[in-house]
Formats: structure tokens, sequence, C-alpha cells
């Protein structure tokens, strides 16, 4: 079984995040960046059936050198194989052109299983999952917070609002985009971080790949800012009756009765 | 000190405070009375929660008149028994006075009333965009008056130093009833003696501390947490060396097996399944981004050494979390086995050959206990718990860990180390104050209590 993993590395949940000089994104030289932790959960979900029953796991990314601490992470707990998309281009896409990339590295891979997660913490579209099943003409399924394979079939559970699950049966090959919790992530060996450095990380470009053409992007961000605090707020302060007094004046002052 | 009936002391303190601030419940009397030890009865006759420091002030002056001993008490959460009341004392507890008062934005200094909780300072530090670095388990029950009169340290230290460093004023009634306003919050002030530092880890002996002005500082940036498994001591020393040469640590720990063997009994999962005697836990602060490849490097080198074994590293908040708790949860997870605790240090450069020492009577004494290592390689304090066998009696048991601890204790004193590292000394040290303080010094220690308490009536018998 061979089971493509997509990842994206987002910045460390702690980290401190400024608005960039051209107000569009953040600053991100000098701050840590990690895997997304959506997707830490799908990654363990392939290193679960790897162990289990034996798979080949394949970890695939884009973006700058930087995300090549991620994929040496994710061998380093297992996986066996990583391609980088290393294309200014596919950098400057939007989750379209993003999402065409990666279902041609499906379509390359011909994998059993493709899994990722639900959504991405940094710009948390939740549609690259989906995007990516239907450019490589695989069925998909979302939020998904349990797995189990037989056959060609998986069943899936995925959370619905207020606490609900929807059960789906689902044949492979398929995406699945997982739910936090799903698993207990296991910890990165530091040893296997060391050792992953002999394995195999394939770097390639959206031309590489034969969609070069394909991914201008048609959305652009027009800015990136801190909510601006409330400052509306007004503290009414003094004894109960001063309170009450205060607040019937207001009430009336803004024309509410 | 003079025998006043319960009656007697109701009219002398209950008008000093608001209707409901003076109890004499049971209830409220054993809660009150005792602090995380065990060896002491809670036996105080009032428990007083005063909202002011002139209220502070006036229990102080009545106290001096009419003779009474008063201990003061915050979030109760020490293990050394400083604000246990086991002799009819007044309790003056510092609960009401909670308030975070002015900020500072430009000093980065906020005042805290004596009876703000560590993690309420901590939470207003992290709304303006900074930190208040003092961390550790207790945190959101421990008050800020206890953690200054104990000079709390925490898992910290080795980054941000102990409490002390970050009280940059401190308002305070001496045990005569004199208030005095300490350093004001000034960075320099070369006047003389800084008394602001005396009542810091003064055990509520020279007077109360009521406000503090504490110190924020900027918020570090994202780190990780490893957990590296480590054959023996030596090997820990070394670690911690190659590691505070690489980076400014934010933290060192370290624990044994068994400690982590009883964390786990409760929960979580082992870090890697390489069993090591010793684990170290490092929290490094990511400066750059060749941070990670940084720490690879020194996990290299100091694999090839045979110093480490193993390690992970944690890839998220959750992870670092799960990390951290198979150091913070060893305390409470041993809590049904009554251990006995030290609280030793000595200075850093000297842990392997002290710890070397140290683990060769361990050993020898205590060949049927169950013995757990834990602590803060990193500030040199070592937790050495011993737990109590089932089937011996807890006086036994206590009869057998003393006799022990001269010899542990003539260590300590042979490499010039402290025999409460952060615990304090409050009643379970106090007779053991000579192995880290000389005769002299305590006599010293003595003068200086009577100059800010002439009367003796701040925790008495706690301390010198």
């Amino acid at each position: 079984m061979k089971i493509l993993v997509y990842l994206k590395q987002v910045p460390h949940q702690d980290a401190r995040l400024d608005i960039s000089s051209d107000g569009t994104w953040i600053e991100e030289s000098n701050i840590k960046f990690e895997i997304n932790s959506y997707d830490t959960y799908a990654l363990e979900e392939a290193l679960k059936a790897k162990d289990s029953e034996g798979a080949e796991v394949v970890v695939v990314t884009a973006g700058q050198d930087r995300v090549t601490q991620a994929l040496r992470t994710a061998l380093g707990m297992g996986a066996d194989r990583a391609i980088h998309i290393k294309d200014e281009a596919v950098d400057a896409s939007d989750v379209l052109g993003v999402a065409k990339v990666l279902a041609a590295v499906a379509k390359e891979e011909s994998p059993d299983l493709i899994l990722t997660g639900l959504m991405s913490e940094d710009s948390g579209f939740a549609a690259i999952g989906p995007m990516i099943g239907e450019f490589a003409g695989i069925a998909s399924t979302t939020a998904v917070v349990g797995i189990e394979r037989e056959g060609g079939k998986l069943t899936v559970e995925r959370e619905l609002e207020g606490g609900n699950l929807e059960v789906v049966e689902i044949n492979t090959p398929c995406l699945v985009s997982v739910q936090t919790g799903i698993n207990q992530v296991r910890y990165a060996s530091l040893k296997g971080i060391m050792q992953a450095k002999k394995k195999t990380i394939d770097v390639k470009t959206a031309a590489d790949l034969g969609v070069g053409d394909a991914i201008s992007p048609k959305l652009t961000t027009e800015k990136v800012s801190v909510p601006v605090k409330g400052e509306t707020a007004e503290l009414v302060e003094g004894s109960t009756d001063e309170i009450a007094a205060k607040l019937a004046a207001k009430i009336k002052e803004l024309g509410l009765l | 000190m003079p025998s006043l009936s319960q009656q007697q002391m109701l009219e002398i303190f209950s008008g000093l405070v608001a209707v409901g601030s003076c109890l004499d419940d049971s209830e409220s009397l054993k809660t009150y009375g005792k602090d995380w030890t065990t060896a002491w009865e809670p036996c105080p006759a009032l428990i007083l929660l005063p909202a002011s420091t002139e209220e502070v002030q006036a229990i102080v002056g009545a106290a001096n008149e009419h003779g009474v001993a008063l201990v003061p008490s915050g979030g109760r959460t020490g293990l050394s028994g400083g604000a246990v009341a086991a002799k009819s004392e007044v309790i003056v507890a510092l609960d009401r006075m909670n308030q975070l008062g002015e900020f500072d934005p430009v000093d980065r200094t906020v005042v805290c009333q004596a009876g703000v909780i560590t993690g309420q300072l901590q939470a207003f530090a992290q709304d303006q965009g900074l930190v208040y670095p003092v961390d550790f388990a207790s945190a959101d029950s421990s008050q800020l008056g206890g953690n200054i009169s104990t000079n709390a340290g925490g898992v910290k230290v080795i980054r941000y130093g102990t409490t002390r460093q970050w009280v940059a004023g401190l308002k305070v009634v001496t045990g005569k009833g004199d208030i005095l306003d300490l350093n004001k919050g000034l960075v320099k002030n070369a006047t003389g003696y800084d008394l602001r530092h005396l009542f810091i880890g003064a055990e509520g002996t020279l007077g109360f501390v009521v406000e503090a002005t504490m110190q924020l500082t900027s918020t570090p940036k994202a780190s990780s947490v490893l957990v590296l498994g480590v054959p023996d001591f030596l090997a820990m020393t070394n670690l911690l060396d190659a590691f505070r040469k690489a980076f400014d640590l934010m933290a060192f720990e370290f624990f044994s097996d068994r400690a982590l063997n009883y964390v786990l009994a409760r929960g979580g999962t082992r870090p890697f399944e390489t069993v090591t005697p010793l684990y170290a836990l490092l929290e490094i602060e990511h400066v750059s981004e060749k941070t990670l490849e940084e720490i690879l490097e020194v996990f290299e080198r100091v694999k090839l050494q045979g110093w480490v074994e193993e390690g992970v590293m944690s890839q998220s908040q959750e992870q670092a979390h799960a990390l951290w708790q198979l150091r913070e949860g060893i305390s409470e997870s041993i809590a049904s086995k009554m251990p006995y605790k030290n609280d030793l240090s000595v200075r850093v450069s000297k842990l392997p050959a002290f710890i070397e020492e140290l683990d060769e009577v361990v050993r020898r004494s205590y060949p049927d206990m169950e013995t757990i290592w834990y602590g803060h390689l990193g500030d040199g304090n070592l937790h050495l718990n011993i737990l109590k066998p089932e089937d011996q009696s807890q006086e036994h048991f206590f009869q057998t860990c003393n006799e022990v601890n001269r010899h542990v204790f003539e260590i300590v004193e042979k490499y010039g180390g402290s025999v409460s590292a952060e615990h304090g000394v409050g009643l379970l040290k106090k007779p053991h104050l000579n192995y880290t303080r000389s005769a002299t010094e305590i006599e010293y220690m003595k003068s200086l209590k009577a100059v800010f308490d002439p009367n003796g009536i701040m925790n008495p018998g706690k301390l010198v």
C-alpha cells in the first residue's frame, strides 16, 4: 500500500507574528515554523497504517527551502520518502493553484490513499483536500475522526456540528482530510531526524509535473491586519443605584428605548 | 507569649477587619492552619482576612500590644511548614488583598497586592504582550506574597532567576508595625542597604509583604521541548554543560525512570521506547531559523559521546505540554506514598562529585526504600524523595529518614550547598539550618529579626 501525506509548514503556535512590510502577509524571517498540527494527525494515521500492515508513506509539501525541515521531521518520524515542490510560482499561487500541483503529484504517484489535515492553521481555507481529490479524479471526504480499512474500502467517521458523527463508506483510492484528535501523534525522534538526512527528498517544480501553465492565482490578498481593539466599551462604575441610573441615561441617550 | 482565650482573641482582633473577615470555625482553622506539608496538626486560634495595608498594620499593632503570635498565610502551597499554625497563633491570610494595581508600560511593572495569585499575574502580563516568567506547578494557587517570602524558584530559574529578580519594589508592614515602601520600583538605587531583599525569602519572620511592584519582561520566541534518555548522572551533567554552551536554555530539568513510571501510571505516554535510568527535559528558544539545525548538531555530538541514548522533540504546543507533564506531574504522582522530601542544591560546577557521593549514601542507607530523583539540574537543585514502604509506620519512616538525612546534610555541607534550595526553611528545615548557615550567620539573622520584630510576634519558631 502506498499512502501520500500532504503537509504544510506553518508558523509555530507561539510565534510572535508581525505584518510584513507590504501588508499582505506576516513577516516570516526569524520565526519558528512547524508542521501544521492538523497534518501531523494525518501523518500519524499513515504511520500507524505502516506499523500495522506495512505501507510506503510519502510526504509532500510545497514551499521555500525552510520546508525541508518539516519533511525531515516527517521522515524522522517514520515516513519513507519526501517530495518537495520548490517553485516560486507555486508559492505565489493561490489555494486552487497549489491544489492543482499537489493533485499532479497524486497522479504521478498513484497512491492507494491520500491523507491530509482538515485545514491549515495559517490561512485556514479548509479547501485544499477536496480540491486535490477533484483534480486527481478520486473521491474525498473531510473532517474525519476515525478510519477503518477493509480491502479496497474505507469506513470513516466524520465530525458534524453539535457533536454528531456521520459514517461514510468510500472506495480507495481516495483522499481523507482528518480532524485533530483522531490519534495521538508520536514524538519526533531526534535520532530519527538525524538518520532522515540519508533519506531521499525529490525536488520538483510545477513544470516538472506538467501543470506549470495552470497555476496563475485567481485570488490575491489585499491586506492582512490585526483587528482593531474595540473603543466603544464603556465601564460603568459606582454603587448599584448609580450604575442603574447611568445605564438608564445611556440607553435613553442612544435612543434604544 | 501569654496565653489568651479564644474569646479574648476575638475581642482583640475581630473589630480590626471587616465583618465576615474573622473566622474561627473548625473547617477554616483546619484549612488555613497548614500548607502542603503533613507533619503538623493545624491548631490556629483565629483567621483574619485583612483588606488593606492599614488593617494589616492595625493587626500587627494589636498583636504587639497583647503579645500574640501571627502567621502570614498566602496560597499555602509551601513544603516546609512555613505557613503552619500549630500553636494557637493568629493567621493573617492575604486572600482579600488580591488586586492588580497600576501597570506602567514604560517601566513594564505592575503593582500587585500580596494575595494576587501567580497565574493571575502571568495572565495579566500576557494581556500586555509581556511575560511574568517565574513559573511552577502551583502557579494557579500560590500567591505573590508567599512567592516573595520564600523567594520561589520553579522551572525556568536557569533562564529567569528566582522571584527575587522580579521584585522592583516592595511594601511591607514590619513586625514593629511600621509601613516601609522599599526601592519604589527603581532599577538603580545606590542608597545603602536594600531592605527589600531582606524581606524576600524571610518567610514572614520580619513582617508582612503587603504589596509588590513586579517587573515584567518580553515574551520569548517560540520554543521546543526535548526529552533525552541519559545513562547516568555524570552523563547528565556533561549534557547540561554541552547544551548550556550552545543555547541560552529556558529549562534543564531531570527525572529518574522510577519517577517517570509513577507519572505514567496516572496517564501520559513514554517519550520513547528505550528505557534509561535518567531523563533530561530541556526547553530551548528558537532564536533564529537555524536553531533546529543547531539542536540536531548538539544532539549528534552528545550522542556520539554516549551521554544520550535516545531523544525526542516536541512538534506542537500539545506535545510540549505533554512532555512537561512528565516532569511536573511527579510530585503529585508520588504524593500518596508520603514522600520524605529533600530539596538540595550545590553550585552547578560541583554537581558531578556531589551527586556521586550522595547517590552512594542513598543507595547504602535506603536499600529497602524506593528513592525518586528529579529536579532542576540546571540550577544545581535536586529533589530527592524517599517513599514510605507500605508496611512501615509513618513515625518509624520519618525517624529513619531523619537519621539518614544527617549524612545527606553532611555531604551538602561538605560541598557548600543548601539544605533548602527553594522550599524554604519553615519548621521542617530549621533544625538543619546549621548545615548551610554558620552559627555566626544565624546569630546575625536572629539580630536582624529582633530589629524588625522586637517582640517576636512574626511567624515565631520558623526559619531562625
